[in-house]
């Protein structure tokens, strides 16, 4: 794998590297903390308003597979190029969101009902106060 | 599949205080939420109350949601924020410097144009329509090679774009030749360069396209 790129280090402040590649960049950060000042630099850009392709085309998804997709993806229903796609832009890009939406798919095949419906209702109750008020 | 048309209606409908509409939306999003954080926390428990926060954020900012962006995207960029937040408390995250107190020396600058970053600063709502017009065109190129079954051009762009990766790098992954590499790259960014004018965007604020060696 190459070193901590730009790109890399960009997409770290917007939390958006997948998990491994997030603690490379953290492991990166203690042994060089002079890479602190090149996040902050990202940030300047950002604050002067200048883009970066790779965090647009990131941040707008524009090559992620839609979660259709993905399901049809695990049922091995897809093309060859298409499954091969996704998988080097889950793997190899790393995307982070749909790593988390293939997840969030297999899970739902292995969860019991009871465990995410406890889960969902500890969230409804914890949050649905605020709904009334802030609307 | 959740349509963004649907998503509009389930706002409305909670931001009208349905409940039935807000337990809809939890049952639809909770469960990618989750896998995003516990990816990196590892922990059932903690990974939880991000996303419990996470949606808690979310009806805190309903007001200021704007109903164009995909809300799918919007959920996730509150619950990382809420995770870099929790991490930075953990002490896993490093809080990183506010740009002016950085090095005066990494101050950044328009390369070639002698132009400090403060002369192109821009307000939120013309970066936005910026980064509009770029991502309709990407998304357009990306959707013809999709079309045309150019794979390959597609991974080469999104490793040497959004990862970043060396020309070599690419070459070696994808199997390809340094100079194949190459020749996608400068077509990618004459590309690009070319929609940008179209769109009137300023070039200044696309400086990887310009002053890459590939762009000259």
């Amino acid at each position: 794998m190459p070193r901590v790129t730009q790109s890399d280090l960009q997409a770290y402040l917007d939390e958006a590297l997948a998990p491994e590649q997030m603690a490379a960049v953290e492991a990166e950060l203690r042994k060089k903390p002079e890479l602190l000042k090149q996040l902050a630099a990202i940030n300047a850009r950002r604050d002067a308003g200048v883009h970066s392709v790779g965090e647009i085309w990131r941040r707008q998804r524009l090559s992620c597979p839609t979660r259709d997709q993905l399901g049809s993806h695990l049922l091995g229903a897809l093309s060859a190029e298409q499954a091969d796609y996704i998988q080097f832009h889950v793997e190899t890009i790393g995307c982070r969101l749909c790593q988390a939406n293939i997840e969030d798919l297999r899970r739902q095949q292995e969860e019991t009902a009871e465990t995410v419906k406890t889960r969902r209702t500890k969230y409804f109750q914890s949050t649905a106060g605020h709904l009334r008020k802030k609307s | 599949m959740t349509t963004p048309d649907a998503d509009s209606l389930l706002i409305e409908r909670i931001r009208r205080g349905e409940s039935d509409a807000w337990n809809d939306l939890i049952e639809r999003y909770e469960g990618r939420l989750l896998a995003f954080v516990e990816s990196r926390l590892g922990r059932r428990g903690p990974s939880e109350d991000i996303v419990q926060e996470s949606f808690l954020g979310f009806l805190n900012s309903l007001p200021n949601y704007d109903g164009r962006r995909p809300l799918e995207g919007y959920l996730f960029s509150i619950c990382a924020y809420k995770l870099t937040d929790h991490l930075r408390r953990e002490g896993r995250r490093p809080a990183v410097p506010l740009a002016s107190s950085a090095d005066s020396s990494e101050t950044w600058e328009i390369a070639g144009s002698a132009r400090q970053a403060s002369s192109i600063a821009r307000s939120g709502e013309r970066k936005s329509l910026e980064e509009k017009a770029i991502a309709e065109a990407l998304g357009d190129q990306i959707a013809r090679w999709r079309e045309r079954g150019d794979w390959t051009k597609l991974k080469c762009s999104e490793l040497l774009f959004v990862r970043g990766w060396a020309n070599k790098d690419v070459a070696d992954s994808l199997g390809l030749s340094e100079q194949q590499v190459a020749n996608y790259k400068f077509d990618f960014i004459a590309r690009l360069r070319t929609l940008i004018t179209r769109s009137e965007v300023s070039a200044d604020v696309f400086p990887e396209l310009y002053d890459s060696e590939e762009a000259k």
